[in-house]
């Protein structure tokens, strides 16, 4: 398998090309789709891998973090904004349209959006030119990679986007694109149990093994999982003592699997990722889900319901990732898109965007004090915050090896095949 | 009588081009995905377009799991859910389809647009409007409850989602048995009548064989859709003890990294489904004999 890698060149921010031996080598190793090769010629120069690959896709990894090869410049310096249409592909609801409004007075455009529900659908469409894009919102790390391999990106020229500095400062470096030559985070969140503080007593999740509750007979019919194999696959691995989100030991993802067998048939658990609507609803008492759907949950509470009835829990040691915007290569209107990023990494912004879409903006500029002062976060959703020390807690997920991949998949269909 | 044999290949021509078009050139696809590979790196299909190369293993290993694994128990769900929705359906809808053929009388038109009309709706509206009527604080459901009956009806269970599927599909049922019905020459049932057959004794004697050719179409025209039915079951109920056969498809399709293993799944239920369908035309074809004799 062969990539669409330059690989015999890097390119600067100025576009001055630069060239290193250790570049070389890492391109090699991803061009050569391997590594095995990549390993022993690394070995034979004296050096070590630096590089993981899987499939003969190169990722970042917290362990192994990646510098990303660059194919093409950046935009230059100083460029006026184009006028017209800006073009987004996003998550749906994911950006508020107040801020769009915002953006589209202050700079004198339109904004379009296109949706995606699917990341490795969108990615497929992008390849084959059905989105054509300006700007992505909400790409994960996993999907990164891809995009990169695929040549459907440009590096961002960070010139345009003073805010960056606003961004938490363990992410203005991530493990998944060093120098953030790509990428710029948008929202961060984690993984953890939702639920209802009118119906399960807080105590619950910290007297003994929290994620318990989950497989606790008395919420059958009134709980919920993540419609996410590897979410919910890792969360039982959690629960069982085994932390490696991204194990390739048979046996731990054989238990994972046969743990959430039991689960479902204590609990009959609905596997969606419906969380942010039933739990406000009272369809549900408990839910295991992304922390950010708490807050959007808020806007979907029946009048009269005190916001305090949600209540988050936060597992000492649990996945917390992050999704940003990314720029695409033939990008129409790439001035707009730095500027479009600019804009929501401004702290104002950023707020007034959260205000709708609830998940928490990942900069550093916006703290917990600041969010619990706006009066916009109840009391018992404390716990649904990214705090830094739980950023620096975080477990990660990357990019499974096929074979992997396909052993957890069939512990998930053995899941929910029911 | 023409007798020009380039008129009448000529007049096939249209739906010629249809079936290769939209559906010949479609299914090959669907097998080169299901018996192609993956791309190592974007995780997505890479069809295999030429049949010599095709690779079996991933069909055998969906065939074992369909037997003896997992997907054994969605396979065998998926057919009671729908049986079950037949049943019912035929139930409810050959009631109303007599109605309206023999007693509507001058209201026949204003009945017949009256069940249509809901239908006019988007089925994900109708169903979303259902979420709302059954969930434990909707309307249906405070209404039940004042009769003493607290039933959760989104808690995932089986019926809901039948119910469902009925809802969704009776009209299609209801339409061809109606327009069976109404040709039915009623003359024949007087004459049984006439004859010493009781009112029950006429209708299994003689208006059910009559009408068992809509019968049989209305029975093929919601299971046809049933059995690939999945978002029912996402709307009512997302339980794992629910899934069909159409949700692992979705699954595969959209939510996995082996997109093959869904186009496979398509393969053995449109196989399935076409073994029902030749009955079905063997049926008819038959009845029509019969018919001309």
């Amino acid at each position: 398998m062969t990539t669409k890698f330059n690989t015999t060149k890097q390119t600067n921010e100025n576009g001055a090309t630069k060239m290193r031996r250790r570049d070389f080598l890492r391109n090699l190793v991803i061009t050569t789709g391997g590594v095995t090769l990549g390993g022993s010629l690394l070995a034979a120069c004296g050096g070590s891998s630096t590089t993981t690959t899987v499939g003969g896709l190169a990722i970042g990894t917290p362990e192994q973090p990646i510098k990303l090869p660059v194919t093409t410049q950046a935009i230059a310096d100083g460029l006026a904004n184009e006028t017209g249409v800006l073009e987004i592909l996003n998550w749906a609801d994911y950006v508020n349209p107040e801020s769009i409004a915002l953006f589209e007075k202050q700079f004198g455009v339109k904004v379009v959006e296109s949706i995606y529900d699917e990341e490795g659908a969108a990615i497929a469409k992008l390849r084959n030119g059905t989105f054509k894009p300006d700007l992505i919102f909400g790409m994960s790390s996993t999907g990164l990679a891809k995009l990169v391999s695929g040549d459907i990106l440009q590096p961002l020229n960070k010139s345009y986007i003073p805010n960056f500095g606003n961004v938490i400062s363990g992410l203005q470096n991530p493990y998944y694109d060093l120098e953030s030559q790509y990428t710029v985070p948008y929202m961060i969140y984690g993984n953890g149990i939702g639920y209802r503080t009118d119906r399960i007593d807080k105590n619950a999740f910290t007297s003994s093994n929290g994620y318990d509750v989950l497989w606790d007979s008395q919420y059958k019919g009134k709980s919920g999982v993540l419609d996410s194999p590897r979410d919910t696959l890792a969360m039982a691995m959690f629960r069982a003592g085994n932390f490696d989100a991204n194990t390739s030991d048979p046996a731990i993802i054989k238990q994972a699997g046969d743990d959430l067998i039991a689960m479902r048939e204590a609990t009959n658990p609905k596997v969606d990722i419906l969380a942010y609507t039933e739990l406000p609803a009272g369809n549900r008492d408990i839910n295991f889900t992304w922390s950010g759907d708490l807050f959007t949950a808020l806007q979907y509470l029946p009048e009269g319901v005190s916001p305090e009835v949600l209540g988050f829990w936060y597992p000492p040691k649990t996945i917390t990732t992050n999704d940003f915007f990314c720029l695409t290569k033939n990008a129409k209107a790439p001035v707009l898109a730095h500027q479009l990023i600019n804009f929501l990494t401004d702290t104002d912004n950023a707020l007034l965007n959260r205000s709708y879409v609830g998940y928490q903006p990942a900069l550093g500029t916006i703290t917990v004090d600041m969010l619990l002062k706006s009066g916009t976060i109840p009391e018992s959703l404390v716990d649904a915050l990214v705090t830094p020390e739980r950023y620096e807690a975080a477990l990660s997920q990357v990019t499974l090896d096929p074979d992997v991949d396909a052993l957890w998949t069939d512990q998930w269909i053995a899941f929910t095949a029911g | 009588m023409i007798k020009s044999p380039r008129l009448w290949t000529g007049l096939a021509l249209p739906g010629t081009t249809w079936l290769i078009t939209l559906f010949a050139i479609p299914f090959y696809a669907v097998a080169c995905v299901a018996f192609g590979t993956i791309d190592p790196i974007f995780r997505d299909a890479a069809p295999q377009w030429n049949p010599l190369l095709w690779n079996l293993d991933q069909a055998q290993n969906i065939l074992v799991s369909l037997t003896s694994g997992p997907l054994r128990g969605v396979f065998i769900r998926t057919v009671v859910f729908v049986i079950s929705a037949m049943v019912l359906s035929f139930t409810i809808g050959f009631p109303i389809a007599y109605f309206l053929a023999r007693h509507a009388g001058k209201r026949k038109l204003l009945l017949l647009s009256l069940i249509i009309v809901p239908f006019w709706v988007n089925y994900l509206m109708r169903m979303l409007a259902w979420v709302n009527l059954l969930s434990p604080s909707g309307l249906f459901s405070r209404f039940m409850s004042m009769f003493g009956i607290n039933y959760n009806w989104l808690d995932g269970s089986p019926t809901t989602v039948i119910l469902g599927l009925v809802y969704g599909y009776i009209p299609f049922l209801i339409l061809p048995l109606y327009a069976t019905l109404e040709r039915l020459d009623w003359r024949l049932i007087e004459a049984a009548r006439d004859l010493g057959a009781s009112s029950s004794e006429a209708f299994r004697l003689v208006t059910v064989p009559m009408s068992k050719a809509g019968l049989a179409a209305a029975g093929v025209l919601i299971a046809l859709p049933m059995f690939g039915d999945y978002y029912t079951n996402d709307l009512l109920s997302r339980s794992p003890s629910t899934e069909m056969l159409g949700n692992q498809i979705d699954f595969y399709l959209n939510n996995s990294t082996q997109p093959q293993n869904g186009a496979l799944l398509v393969l053995v239920m449109s196989l399935f489904l076409a073994i029902f369908m030749s009955l079905y035309l063997r049926s008819t074809n038959r009845f029509a004999k019969e018919t001309v004799k």
